[in-house]
C-alpha cells in the first residue's frame, strides 16, 4: 500500500514540474517526486540511501520556496503538457504492472514516470529554473533506477544524484553572450 | 577501469597538454580550467564503477558545460546531453526489467539513441554557432568526452544485454554509423562555412566509430579504436590549429595542405587508413554488401577533407610544429598500430 502510494506521489510530484512554470511550483514538484522516490528507495536500499536522496532533494526545494515567485501551475497552453502528464503516467503504469513481471512495480513506474516526464520537460522549456529543475528531477530518477536491479546499488549513485540535484537547483548560470 | 576507456582517456589528456602547449598565451588561464575541469569529469565517466554513475556524471557534465556560458544560451546548450541522459536512464531502466524480450530491445534503442543524443551525431546533431569558441561549442561534446562515454557506453553494454538484444544494439549502432557517415561527409562537402565543415567532419568520423563498434567481432572494435584516436588526436588537434587561420580567413594549397588533407581523409599511411582496412575487413567477414556501402560512403572523405587541411592556411610557428607532431603521431599510428590494440586487450 505504501510502495503504491510513494510511485504515485513521485509521479505527482514529476507532472507539478511539467506542468509548473512558477519556481515555487517547481520548488515544490521536486519535493513531492523526492518525498515519494525517497520511500521507494527506503525499502529497497535502506535508509541511509534514502536519506541521502531526501537531503539532496530538499537543497533542492530551498531556492524555490525561497524565491518569492508564484506556483505559475498550469499556465494558458498547457493542455499538452496536462495530457503528457496523465498519457505519460498511464504507459509507465502499463508497462510497470502489466507488462514487465516480479515486484518492485511502484520503483519501476517511478523510474519511467519521473524520468520521462523530466526529460520531456528539458526538452520543452528555455527557462533556467525549469531545465535546472528538470535535471534535479532526472537525477534522481536516474539514481534510482540504479535499484532496479534488485541487490543494492549502494550509497554512491543516490550521493551523486543529491549533489546533482541540490547543486543545479542553487546553479546560476551564464547568459549567453556575442562571440 | 576499463582498458580501453584508459587508453581513449590518455589520448585525451594528451590532446589537452598539446592544446595547452601550442596555444596563444591568452586564452590558456580560461582553457586550462574549462578543458581541466571536462577531463576531470570524463575521468569520472571512465572510472566509476556502474554505468548508473558514468551517466550521472555525464549528467553533472552537461548542468556544469551548459552553465559556463558561450554564445548558445544555457537551454539549448543542455537540451540534448540532458535528453541523452533521460534516454540512458530510461535505457538501464528497461535492461532490468524482467519480462519479454522486447523489453531488452527498447533498452537497446534508448542506449543507442541515448548515446547519439550525448555525442551530438545524428539524429541529435548538437546546435552549433560557427563563431563560438572551440571550448564552449558541441566540439566538447563530439571530441573530448564523447570518445571516453561511447567506449564506457558500448562496453558496459555488453554485460547489460542479452545476446539477441546486443546484435539489435549492434545492428543500430551501424545503420546510424552508415547514416552519420553520409551525412557528416557530405556535409563537409557541400557547407559554405568552413566551421561547420569541420564539425561535419567529426561527424563523419563519428560514423565510422559507431560501424567499428556496431561490428561485433575484434577487427570492428579495433577499427573503432583506431578512428577515435584519429578523433581526439588528428582531426581535434588539427581543427584547434585551423582556428586562427579560419579567423583569417586564409585558405591556401601548399604541400602541407594536401598531406593534412590526406591524413584527415584517412589516405595511407595515416592511421585513418589502417583503421578503414580493419573496418572493410570486419564488415566482409559479417556480410559483404555493408563492405561495398562502407567503401563507397569511405570515398565521400576526400572533397571535405581536401577542403580542410587548406583552411589550414600558411602554418608558421608553434602552430607549424604542432600540425608537424600531430601528422607524425598519425602515420606513426597508422604503420604501427598494434601498441594501441595491446594497451586496449583487442
Amino acid at each position: 500500500m505504501i510502495e503504491g502510494l510513494a510511485g504515485f506521489v513521485a509521479w505527482l510530484g514529476a507532472a507539478l514540474i511539467a506542468l509548473g512554470d512558477g519556481r515555487r511550483g517547481l520548488g515544490v514538484g521536486v519535493a513531492v517526486s523526492t518525498i515519494g522516490i525517497a520511500v521507494l528507495v527506503l525499502q529497497g536500499s535502506g535508509p541511509v540511501d534514502a536519506a541521502i536522496l531526501a537531503v539532496g532533494g530538499a537543497v533542492a526545494t530551498i531556492p524555490g520556496l525561497r524565491s518569492g515567485e508564484g506556483w505559475g501551475l498550469m499556465p494558458a497552453g498547457s493542455t499538452p503538457r496536462l495530457i503528457l502528464c496523465i498519457g505519460g503516467g498511464l504507459l509507465a503504469l502499463w508497462i510497470a504492472a502489466s507488462i514487465t513481471t516480479g515486484g518492485g512495480v511502484a520503483l519501476r513506474f517511478a523510474v519511467i514516470t519521473v524520468a520521462g516526464l523530466s526529460g520531456a520537460r528539458i526538452l520543452s522549456s528555455d527557462g533556467s529554473p525549469v531545465l535546472l529543475t528538470g535535471v534535479g528531477a532526472l537525477a534522481l530518477a536516474a539514481s534510482a533506477a540504479a535499484g532496479l536491479g534488485g541487490a543494492s546499488p549502494g550509497p554512491w549513485p543516490y550521493l551523486v544524484a543529491a549533489v546533482i540535484a541540490g547543486g543545479s537547483a542553487w546553479l546560476r548560470p551564464r547568459t549567453a553572450s556575442a562571440a | 577501469m576499463l582498458p580501453e576507456a584508459i587508453e581513449v582517456l590518455v589520448m585525451i589528456a594528451a590532446v589537452f597538454a598539446m592544446a595547452l602547449a601550442f596555444s596563444p598565451p591568452a586564452p590558456r588561464r580560461h582553457l586550462l580550467v574549462k578543458g581541466g575541469t571536462g577531463l576531470l569529469g570524463t575521468a569520472a565517466i571512465a572510472a566509476v564503477p556502474t554505468v548508473d554513475l558514468a551517466v550521472l556524471v555525464l549528467l553533472g557534465l552537461a548542468v556544469l558545460d551548459a552553465a559556463a556560458g558561450g554564445t548558445r544560451s544555457f537551454a539549448i546548450r543542455l537540451r540534448l546531453p540532458a535528453l541523452g541522459v533521460a534516454l540512458l536512464a530510461l535505457a538501464l531502466a528497461f535492461s532490468r526489467f524482467a519480462g519479454p524480450d522486447t523489453l531488452e530491445r527498447f533498452a537497446a534503442v534508448g542506449l543507442a539513441a541515448g548515446l547519439a543524443a550525448a555525442v551530438g551525431v545524428v539524429p541529435y546533431l548538437h546546435p552549433f554557432d560557427p563563431e563560438e569558441g572551440a571550448s564552449s561549442s558541441p566540439i566538447v561534446w563530439i571530441a573530448f568526452i564523447g570518445p571516453v562515454l561511447a567506449t564506457v557506453l558500448v562496453w558496459r553494454a555488453h554485460g547489460l544485454l542479452s545476446a539477441d538484444a546486443g546484435s539489435a544494439f549492434g545492428a543500430m549502432l551501424i545503420g546510424l554509423g552508415l547514416i552519420n557517415m553520409a551525412w557528416g561527409s557530405l556535409g563537409a562537402w557541400v557547407t559554405d562555412n568552413t566551421v561547420t565543415a569541420w564539425r561535419y567532419s567529426f561527424v563523419a568520423d563519428w560514423g565510422l566509430v559507431l560501424c567499428g563498434f556496431g561490428l561485433t567481432i575484434a577487427d570492428g572494435q579495433r577499427a573503432a579504436l583506431l578512428v577515435v584516436f584519429t578523433i581526439v588526436l588528428g582531426r581535434l588537434p588539427l581543427y584547434l590549429g585551423s582556428r586562427q587561420a579560419l579567423r583569417e580567413k586564409t585558405d591556401t594549397g601548399r604541400p602541407v595542405n594536401l598531406i593534412v588533407g590526406a591524413v584527415l581523409a584517412g589516405a595511407a599511411p595515416s592511421a585513418g587508413f589502417a583503421a578503414r582496412v580493419l573496418l572493410l575487413r570486419g564488415a566482409t567477414q559479417l556480410y559483404w554488401p555493408l563492405a561495398l556501402v562502407l567503401l563507397l560512403g569511405m570515398l565521400l572523405w576526400l572533397p571535405g577533407s581536401l577542403r580542410l587541411g587548406r583552411s589550414l592556411g600558411r602554418p608558421h610557428g608553434r602552430q607549424a610544429i604542432g600540425i608537424v607532431i600531430v601528422v607524425a603521431i598519425n602515420i606513426l599510428a597508422g604503420l604501427y598500430p598494434l601498441p594501441l590494440f595491446s594497451a586496449a586487450n583487442l
